[in-house]
């Protein structure tokens, strides 16, 4: 892929590497996010515990599927599916992929993985709420996930520059985060009606019915 | 298909591919954090680090065309990001052209260095442990058994369903040639969906065959790990390395 590309999948996509921001809010990060793993890993039955983890490495793998746009790519982040998919137990996933990704590839740190995990976590939680709300049409609500899931990581990330003292600027740059967040909305739609079509239970709201 | 590049220089022979994984972990989570705490824009400092790294990476004898390579495929990224520093205080008008050429770039440069290092001690770190062995490491280390099982699985099944991408990206070139006419979204989401439902499919087959074989939610690590006196000594050597140059490097002593 064109380097061109790759940068602004690195910008959208949001991993911070060690030592862009501010030690203190990283180490944090860390503790808040390891509670988190406790809290949405609390009861998983061990049929879930295959089902996090391969999803985990799909949901990696189709993000690499890049999308020609505006004469460059594109790299989904699909937190939208991911919270549409995995629920609560998304965050735990999170991590373990950033984990995976910071360890393997260097892509993020080691340090920040907390932080990218708050981020991006946030963005799948969010978007399962809003999944979770049937009085929204379904395809509107997927739309929706896919959207917030990008807009809500985007906007933290902003926030957590801004304490770095990186000034008010970062948050001018959210404008960018639009065009992806809305090319995701379309995309967590599509993927939607695929499921829908194929294999409804996926959607279903307990995993336990999934192997339909 | 080989996905050989991770373990690519794990199994070499050298004393530090012998230490305990636990050891190593600990060591560059230790690293970062020291790197990452020097205060913004002190820039000498870095330079010892980097020295130090550098013995790290001579001592597991690891092709510095290699470490190189992979950390230049990086730096734009970081690059990247440390440029936001100036760029984003021009944006806001917190700063002017003129000071923007001093104090922020000297910040820049900084954030470049702190991440630069922070990506040489995890290239290091990966070329000199098994990825499975880290695993187990981090697990002795109690990291969450949750976290522990996911990353397990996430390892053995990354790369098959890397293949399975391409396989669905050959099919899909192959419907649809030359330049997408149609709903170009739609047509990459569906390549999406479908692999997300192959992965579903078969982690069903792998939790039957899992609990065939005893699976309790726990997966067990069949090699002892212990950690020896060499192991300690290069721990705490690192360790008073890292402490001097944080401590004791002045950068009002050394001019810079």
């Amino acid at each position: 892929m064109d380097v061109y590309g790759s940068l602004i999948n690195r910008l959208l996509l949001m991993h911070i590497a060690d030592g862009i921001i501010d030690l203190r809010i990283s180490i944090a990060a860390n503790v808040v996010s390891v509670a988190l793993i406790y809290v949405a890993g609390r009861k998983v039955a061990p049929d879930e515990i295959p089902k996090m983890g391969v999803t985990g490495a799909a949901l990696f793998v189709a993000s690499l599927v890049h999308i020609p746009f505006a004469g460059t790519s594109i790299h989904p982040g699909l937190l939208g599916i991911a919270g549409i998919i995995l629920g609560k137990r998304a965050f735990p996933v999170i991590f373990t992929l950033l984990l995976f990704q910071s360890l393997v590839f260097q892509h993020g740190g080691l340090l920040s993985v907390g932080v990218n995990s708050l981020n991006m976590g946030a963005g799948a939680f969010v978007a399962w709420l809003i999944w979770r709300q049937r009085f929204i049409p379904e395809y509107l609500r997927a739309a929706l996930a896919g959207f917030i899931g990008i807009m809500v990581p985007a906007l933290l990330m902003a926030v957590e520059f801004h304490l770095s003292d990186y000034g008010r600027g970062i948050f001018y740059l959210l404008s960018v985060y639009v065009v992806a967040a809305a090319l995701e909305g379309f995309l967590t739609l599509f993927v939607v009606k695929f499921f829908r079509k194929t294999k409804p239970g996926i959607l279903s709201r307990t995993w336990k019915s999934h192997d339909d | 298909m080989k996905h050989s590049f991770i373990d690519r220089y794990s199994d070499l022979d050298s004393p530090v591919h012998r230490i305990d994984s636990r050891v190593k972990l600990l060591l560059v989570f230790l690293a970062i954090i020291t790197v990452v705490s020097e205060p913004q824009a002190r820039l000498f400092p870095f330079a010892f680090y980097g020295g130090l790294i550098l013995v790290l990476i001579l001592m597991s004898r690891l092709p510095l065309v290699f470490v190189l390579k992979r950390f230049m495929l990086l730096s734009p990224f970081i690059l990247l990001a440390a440029l936001f520093y100036p760029v984003s205080l021009l944006i806001s008008k917190e700063a002017q052209l003129a000071s923007i050429r001093d104090e922020p770039f000297r910040v820049a440069l900084s954030i470049f260095c702190k991440a630069g290092l922070s990506i040489l001690l995890l290239i290091w770190l990966i070329s000199t442990e098994k990825f499975h062995n880290l695993l187990i490491g981090m697990r002795k280390l109690r990291m969450p058994r949750l976290i522990g099982i996911i990353s397990a699985l996430m390892y053995r099944y990354i790369f098959i369903f890397g293949d399975e991408a391409l396989k669905t990206t050959r099919a899909r070139e192959s419907r649809t040639p030359g330049k997408l006419k149609m709903n170009k979204v739609k047509v990459y989401s569906n390549q999406m969906a479908m692999i997300f439902l192959r992965s579903w499919e078969r982690s069903v087959m792998i939790y039957q065959s899992m609990l065939s074989r005893g699976f309790s939610g726990e997966l067990p690590a069949m090699q002892r790990m212990a950690i020896n006196r060499n192991d300690m000594l290069f721990f705490v050597s690192f360790v008073l390395g890292l402490l001097a140059i944080r401590f004791f490097v002045d950068p009002l002593v050394t001019g810079f």
